[in-house]
This record gives C-alpha cells, structure tokens and sequence, in this order.
C-alpha cells in the first residue's frame, strides 16, 4: 500500500491512518500473545512436569504476581485435572514433540502449572480481541478494507452501516481486554519465567545491528520523525547514537541463495533493481545435508550498507530506548529492574523475549488512544477515508518509482515498486523474515540467527532445544506462506546427528 | 563434535531448516535455510499495482 502510495504521491485521510495503526496495533498484540504462550513457552516450560505440581502451590505463585481473578486453588486444580486428562489419554495434542524431562527446563512444576493454565486462556483470548481486527479490515487474518489513497470501510456516526459510534465501543471494551490479559498476565508470566532464566541474558545475541523502519504514524507518514516508535539504526550494540535510514542503503545478496543474478552472483542489489530468478542447486530431497559452503537457502540476504541487521521487536525497543522515548524507557528500566540486570543484557535471547512483552504492552495501551482519535474525529464531523484523486490510471505519470515501509509485528518490512505504463514493472518485498533468517552474504558474514547461536550451550545434541530457544526468540516467519500448500500439516521435527 | 539438522522447526510460520555444528557442548557454527520459494514478486509483474496489496499481505 504504502509503496504504491508514495510511488504516486498519494496522502491517505486521518481516519485511514488511525485505523491502519489500530488494524497494525492489535496485530501486535495479538501475535506477540501467541509468540510467548503459543509458539514459545514451551522451550521455556515443561508440560509434563506441571503434572507433579500442587494446584495450591501454583495458587499461592499467581495470586502472589498478580491480581488476575483466574488463581484459586480450584482453578488450577482444573486445568491440572484436564492436562492430566490429555496425557493419560495419550492425546497431548499441541504438547506432543518437545523435548520433556530436559535438564534446561529449571521452572518448578508449579509455575509449569501457571503457564499452562496461561497458554490455555491465552487461546480464548486471542480469539476474542482480535476481533477489533475483524471490525475494521472486514475479518482475519488478511484484512480487506485496504485501498490504495486510504481505507474502503466507511465511517459515519449516523450509519448503522459504517463504523458508528457503537463500534468504537466495542471495540473499546475489547482493547481493555486486551490490556488486561497483557498486563494481568503475560507481564507478570513473562518475568517469573525469565528470572528462572537468567543466564539466557548471556546467549544469543546475535549481529548487534538493529533496524527499524519506525510505525503507527502520528500524523501524515511522510513526517518520518513524528512516528509512535521511531525510525533508527543502532550499530555494533551502541545505544549512545541511533543513525538515520537511507533507503538507498537496503540491498540483497543471492551468493548463497537458490537464485542468480544477471551479471553475476558476488554482487547485492538495491530491491528497484531486484531480481527474483530461481535457480535451485541443492541436493533432491530426502537429504542429509545443504551444501553450506555454496547455495543453500530460499532466502535472499539483505544488508543495509553491506552490514546484517537485526530486526523485529528488539530492534524496535533498542532504537526507541536509544532515541529518548520516554515511554520505551520507563517500562524497559522497570523489566531490568525486576530482573536485577543491566542494558546490556538486553543483547540476548532473553532480551529478544523481554522486548516483545514490552512493546506489546505499550502498543496496548495505544490502542484506546488511536480509538479516541476516530472517535473525536468523527464528532467534529471529519468522515473522510479516502482520497479518490490518484485513483485512475489515466492520472498517472508514465512511469513511476516508490518504496512502502512497515514494521510488521516480526519487524522490517520494506516493499519497492516500478511502475510502467501503468503496471508493475518490478516490486521487491524485503521482509523481516528474509532480514532475521538471511544466510551467508557475497562477504561470508553470517545473518542474524545464524550470528546469534554461536557459542549456544547444548547439552544434548538429539535434544537441541537451547537452539530452538534462541531461534525462536526472533519469532520466524519464513514469508513462504502463499498459501497454496498444506501449511497447517502436521509435522515432526526431525533431528539429525552425525 | 555433532553436526545437527533441525527440519523443520516448528511452532513457527513458514519453512525453516537450521544446521549447527556443535563442539564441546557449544554451537560453533551454523545455517539457516529456508526450504520453501515464495515467489510473490513474480506474480506480481504486470498486474495492477492497487492490487499489490492484496497479494502481499498473503506473505
């Protein structure tokens, strides 16, 4: 949208910029949720060991971190009872394939107990407020109020057919859900857990680059200073200067990926001149091994000024921290505090962990403020939500060029166009998946997690979840999804050793 | 010394395949590949450009 929008010069009304925030905003919250508890915890959390703990134990844990109304003895004694229900049935359903009984689990089963109740609530929640989602981009996931020059959904208080005041009450209700559950529990879970973990404050802390292309813009988005979470790049872990972002700067290698370029392979290109030839060379499956030293990726390998980048939470809090949000400050400050560590910790596994919880706490706490702006806007009678005016080919200029930047709930997400005659001439999609989970460059450095499990501890290579914690810390998102294969199959990791 | 393959790793989106080479109970090197193409941005040449975002989002 916003690559198309700046190629043709394109301003979007108010009302669509809050609702694209808002739409953005509970993507956050909702994802991050199910990072922690869905796609997470259980590297950090033994579910077989929550069968040993004392319901009254696990009580006396929760009710003593917050004030959460789901923590009495019986509560617990419930989802006890239904946890065991699924393992003596042998049906343990999403906790089957991990890797129970490993000596780097270190939780007491009583707060195995807490976080499973947690991951089960977390369920129910998710599905409820999304639906903020759902009332401003039509459904979810993959919203379908969005058009070029601003947003299809109309908003007229007066209409039971647009967005009226009834649904800013909804959807009022449902961010305060939402704050609630983030700040009840995921918060207080996220620090008992990680104070059981703290040598994970010395793993992975990968490249030490950190972009943000900054988000939720306050006013019109071409005023990049006047974002929420700012726009920035830290280098080399320096938290004492955050350099601007020359797009210009973003480009991408294929010397160890499944493509070529014409005129050759050493080289990276800027994505207007990006090419997306595949070419794959790797061995026909089944195999044992890629060949690592050549080609061995889907993935492209995106570099800013020919350096790997971080990106995703982490990257987002470090570059608002560094830039004096006072906001990112305090609630980062307090997480350190709790902890008992300094800055510096947040270059690490954990801090990839901690960072996500705090930016979906804050990004919660936005959300009746972005909500309070629709609101006010439509009271003084402002319902406009799109800008027709750049709507028709025929107003185009013959050729055109532009770049869209977001940060998706995972991180970077950059979007470059060519347009001739009115169609697309090249569009390159350099997304947070391709940043984080980048191999090799035309200059042998490693990308972010590769980068970041060197020097990761394994005490048992057949059971290697150390790697599967620090992996998982950046939330990936292989961007493969274009949904035309069974994604949703289940699968059993396979674990090889040689 | 233990070379392992991770394939896939779950509880993720997408495809991802991790290689590591692990020496005295530390990873010392490693790989990451994704195994599946995605291909957007060719399906994307020579469509209309307001309707890129529909497609995108799909990623």
């Amino acid at each position: 949208m916003r690559g198309v929008e700046n190629a043709l010069g394109i301003t979007i009304p108010d009302n669509a910029r809050i609702i694209r925030n808002l739409i953005a905003g509970i993507q956050y919250v909702q994802d991050h949720v199910i990072h922690f508890y869905h796609l997470h915890a259980l590297d950090w959390v033994d579910i077989v060991s929550a069968l040993q703990a004392d319901p009254a134990g696990t009580a006396k844990l929760a009710q003593s971190i917050s004030d959460w109304p789901n923590s009495s003895v019986s509560y617990f004694k419930g989802v006890h009872a239904k946890l065991k229900g699924f393992v003596d049935a042998g049906q343990l359903g999403p906790f089957s394939n991990a890797y129970w009984g490993h000596p780097a689990y270190k939780l007491p089963p009583e707060a195995n107990l807490m976080a499973v109740a947690h991951y089960l609530e977390a369920l129910e929640w998710q599905r409820e407020v999304i639906k903020i989602h759902a009332i401003l981009g039509a459904k979810n996931p993959h919203a379908q109020t969005y058009l070029v020059g601003g947003m299809s959904i109309p908003v007229d208080p007066n209409s039971q057919n647009a967005l009226n005041a009834g649904s800013i009450a909804t959807m009022s209700a449902l961010a305060k859900q939402a704050h609630d559950f983030v700040a009840k529990v995921y918060i207080p879970d996220l620090l008992a857990v990680a104070s059981f973990y703290k040598e994970w404050a010395g793993y992975g802390g990968g490249v030490g680059n950190f972009l943000s292309y900054g988000e939720f813009p306050n006013d019109n988005i071409s005023n990049t200073d006047n974002l929420w979470l700012p726009r920035g790049i830290i280098l080399n872990k320096d938290l004492s200067t955050v350099h601007p972002v020359d797009q210009a700067k973003v480009s991408e290698y294929v010397t160890h990926s499944w493509y070529e370029y014409p005129g050759g392979d050493g080289k990276s290109k800027h994505p207007w001149d990006g090419v997306t030839d595949h070419k794959y060379t790797g061995p026909n499956p089944p195999y044992e091994w890629l060949n690592t030293d050549g080609k061995y990726s889907w993935l492209k390998a995106p570099r800013y000024d020919d350096q790997a980048m971080e990106v995703g939470p982490l990257a987002r809090m470090l570059v608002a921290y560094a830039s004096g949000h006072e906001r990112v400050q305090a609630v980062v400050n307090l997480v350190l505090q709790k902890l008992g560590v300094g800055p510096a910790a947040l270059f690490s596994t954990l801090g990839r962990v901690a960072a996500r919880g705090v930016e979906t706490l804050l990004t919660a706490e936005m959300l009746p403020v972005w909500l309070g702006d629709l609101a006010a806007n439509m009271k003084r009678g402002d319902l406009k939500i799109h800008d027709g005016e750049m709507w028709e080919p025929s107003n185009w200029p013959k050729t055109a060029q532009g770049y869209g930047w977001h940060e998706a709930p995972r991180g970077a997400l950059g979007h470059w166009i060519k347009i001739e005659n009115r169609k697309i001439a090249n569009y390159q999609c350099v997304v947070p998946g391709t940043w984080n989970g980048s191999p090799r460059d035309g200059n042998g450095q490693r990308g972010p997690y590769e980068q970041a499990l060197l020097d990761t501890p394994v005490a048992d290579p057949e059971q290697p979840v150390e790697i599967l914690r620090t992996v998982h810390s950046f939330d990936p998102c292989m961007a493969c999804a274009v949904h035309v294969v069974d994604s949703k199959r289940r699968k059993i990791t396979r674990v090889r050793v040689l | 010394m233990a070379k392992i393959a991770i394939d896939p790793v779950t509880r993720i989106e997408g495809h991802l395949r991790i290689e590591a080479q692990v020496e005295g109970g530390r990873v010392v090197d490693a790989w990451s590949a994704s195994t599946m193409f995605r291909g957007i941005e060719r399906i994307l040449l020579g469509r209309d450009p307001r309707e890129a975002w529909a497609f995108t989002q799909r990623i």
